[in-house]
């Protein structure tokens, strides 16, 4: 590595230094009691999947270059020179996780390896190692952001495709999905493809909502790339798309991630305040039926139903009561993982995994505690109201013989108010968006 | 007191407790010149409540209740050597100023059987705990993760009770000679009354003295600065609505 690297390097860590940064490089023990709490580590017993490890490589740059007991004692830490072997373990390190955030759970010091990891991922990228296929996926968010006006024609023609689709669902020749509705109360970020369209269609529709759906797919890849740049440009066109159509609220679909983006980070990084309220879409169902602006038929599904809390929906944004809430109105018996809610596993797919082939084999290995988990209830369905862990989940189905149907949250509860089995997919016959989404 | 004793159990603790306190306040001080990101990076659930949120704050800072699921012999021991420490200091204040009352009621005797029972309970608890840590760093993961730093630490600590357990149960020297030591501290004149400076234990207790030293002027500096670091970071835990 020459200086020129190396300035780049530690520029980065400067630059992206914080008090809470700070706090978490100074006062790890290294204790170790995040390891058990990692499904990575737990399942493969390496320790560049622990926690604190993983943390670790990201401290021992800042002792050499940053501190002064590292400057004099460098052996004392183990302080690093940041070199190409350092970059490659980073690499594996901190592409893997999954960002759940359990570790933060069970660390005394409520240590926040992600964080962490964000300059890990800063760096790779200043080195020009960011992850391959999410630098792709997070380009191409960004140009359609762009270009918008070339997807357009192509993307009102599919909508209409949907549109038939949602009419014969609920029988209303006269129901439609309204795209770039000025005056509508909210905006509908949905995931491509319909299966991400339709149910909350159903669910909107039947409450009479004065809604809009976005140009834009909610998914962030930016966030997963770690570039907070490309990251608040692509969460940036639904908000300047909300701001134009004056929308009070922008619902966002099942996907753990992009709300977490749209909640809690696109403020500070923007540096803008947000004009209108950002809802989940696990809220807004739980909402409609208290308000009683739905109604869910009677005859609950009998089956084992399980839900699996995904992390992005309940341990980092708190939605532990509203999916409960709504699937105990459609399932008379739902089960509850061991452990679930806030010590709830994680998929293994999260963080983009998902989207990598790279990881394919590593997040089925590293799902296992999922498998044995959902297994354990007998469920023959699974809700989660995430796509990283239905595709993950989906995938360790068919690995592990688990033998259940997974599906999403405004799946049963559109299933329902359409009077289908509510583990019927959406996906059938349906035309998918032509870009290539999670 | 000879010039050795005078360096080491003298003029290097008003050094050691100098650089502890602005090592502290240095510390801080670098923390806060740090500017904080607005994300919020807490966890869920959350209190309500501000008294809530104090309560869940002070949970997690001094029970982290949590580690119970996932280590429960470490959670024990970092408990013990925790409220170990916590204890041995309240002890050491003894030697500031007896605790009458107590005393009093207990009488000269029973004073000092109560100091040799309780005392002694706490400085083979914490050499266990000590023992604990220590040991459990040689093994895999825990190894491939440790620093020197860590190593270097624990092995402190081991050599300081192992000092002052040596002081407590082989010491053959009263409280008040030791006491008699701190009072010169205190006004400081360093000197050995006659008992100590006379006994084959004054080595022990230099040691004991120095290697406390070196710990306390470490301690701001090390990964031990979680004894301020822990009350602000516990409370990022809680920061997310």
């Amino acid at each position: 590595m020459n200086k020129t690297e190396l300035k780049t390097i530690t520029g980065v860590l400067e630059q992206g230094m914080n008090r809470q940064l700070l706090y978490y490089l100074d006062v790890c023990t290294r204790c170790s009691i995040c390891k058990d709490a990692c499904h990575q580590y737990v399942s493969t017993g390496d320790v560049l999947f622990l926690p604190a490890y993983r943390a670790e490589l990201i401290r021992r740059v800042y002792k050499k270059y940053f501190t002064r007991s590292g400057l004099f004692l460098p052996s004392l830490y183990e302080a690093r020179e940041s070199d190409d072997r350092l970059l490659d373990e980073l690499y594996r390190s901190t592409y893997a996780c999954t960002g759940c955030r359990r570790c933060m759970y069970y660390c005394p010091f409520s240590i926040d390896t992600t964080w962490v990891l964000g300059v890990a991922k800063a760096m790779l990228i200043a080195a020009g190692k960011g992850a391959q296929i999410l630098t792709e996926l997070a380009g191409a968010a960004v140009s359609k952001g762009e270009n918008i006006d070339l997807f357009k024609d192509i993307m009102l023609d599919l909508n209409k495709e949907t549109e038939k689709e949602l009419q014969s669902l609920i029988g209303d020749s006269k129901a439609t999905i309204p795209i770039e509705k000025e005056g509508a109360d909210i905006l509908y970020a949905a995931l491509a493809g319909v299966h991400s369209i339709l149910p909350p269609s159903v669910i909107f529709h039947k409450a009479g909502l004065n809604w809009t759906l976005s140009l834009f797919e909610s998914a962030n890849y930016g966030y997963f790339l770690g570039d907070v740049e490309k990251g608040r440009i692509i969460a940036k066109r639904i908000v300047d798309e909300a701001k134009r159509l004056g929308v009070k609220e922008v619902v966002i679909s099942e996907c753990g991630h992009a709300y977490r983006v749209m909640q809690y980070l696109y403020e500070t990084w923007a540096k803008e305040e947000l004009s209108f309220g950002v809802t989940a879409m696990v809220e807004i169902i739980a909402r409609l039926i208290e308000e009683g602006s739905i109604e869910i038929p009677s005859g609950k599904e009998r089956k084992i139903v399980t839900y699996h809390d995904p992390c992005q929906v309940g341990r980092n944004a708190g939605f532990y009561e509203e999916p409960r809430y709504v699937l105990n109105q459609v399932a008379s018996n739902l089960r509850e993982l061991n452990p679930s809610r806030e010590k709830n596993w994680c998929c293994g797919g999260g963080g983009g995994l998902v989207a990598q082939p790279e990881f394919d084999e590593f997040r089925i290995k590293t799902g296992e505690r999922k498998a044995e988990q959902i297994k354990q209830t007998r469920a023959g369905l699974v809700v989660s109201p995430c796509e990283n862990c239905r595709l993950q989940i989906t995938a360790l189905n068919e690995k592990y013989d688990m033998g259940v149907k997974v599906t999403g949250l405004s799946d049963v509860v559109a299933n329902q108010l359409i009077g289908r089995d509510i583990a019927t997919s959406f996906e059938a016959g349906q035309t998918e968006e032509p870009e290539d989404e999670d | 007191m000879n010039w050795l004793s005078f360096l080491l159990a003298g003029v290097l603790v008003y050094v050691a407790v100098a650089v502890f306190l602005v090592g502290t306040v240095f510390r801080v001080y670098y923390w806060l010149k740090v500017p904080r990101s607005s994300i919020r990076l807490g966890i869920f659930p959350q209190a309500n409540s501000q008294r809530g949120r104090f309560l869940q704050w002070a949970r997690d800072t001094f029970l982290f209740l949590q580690v119970l699921d996932v280590d429960r012999p470490m959670w024990l021991f970092v408990i013990l050597l925790h409220i170990g420490g916590l204890a041995a200091f309240v002890g050491h204040l003894r030697l500031i100023q007896e605790f009458t009352p107590l005393a009093t009621a207990l009488g000269k005797e029973g004073m000092g059987q109560f100091s040799l029972i309780s005392g002694g309970i706490v400085g083979i608890v914490l050499l266990v705990s000590v023992i604990y840590l220590l040991s459990r760093r040689f093994k895999s993961p825990y190894r491939d993760l440790s620093t020197p730093e860590d190593y270097f630490l624990l092995i402190l600590i081991f050599m300081v009770l192992l000092m002052g357990n040596h002081l407590r149960f082989f010491g053959h020297v009263e409280v008040e000679a030791y006491r008699a030591y701190v009072h010169s501290l205190l006004t400081f004149s360093p000197e050995f009354p006659v008992e100590l400076a006379e006994s084959g234990t004054r080595w022990v207790l230099v040691t004991h003295v120095t290697l406390s030293n070196l710990l306390l002027i470490y301690l701001p500096f090390s990964k031990l600065v979680h004894y301020i670091g822990t009350y602000a970071v516990n409370l990022v835990r809680s920061e997310a609505r």
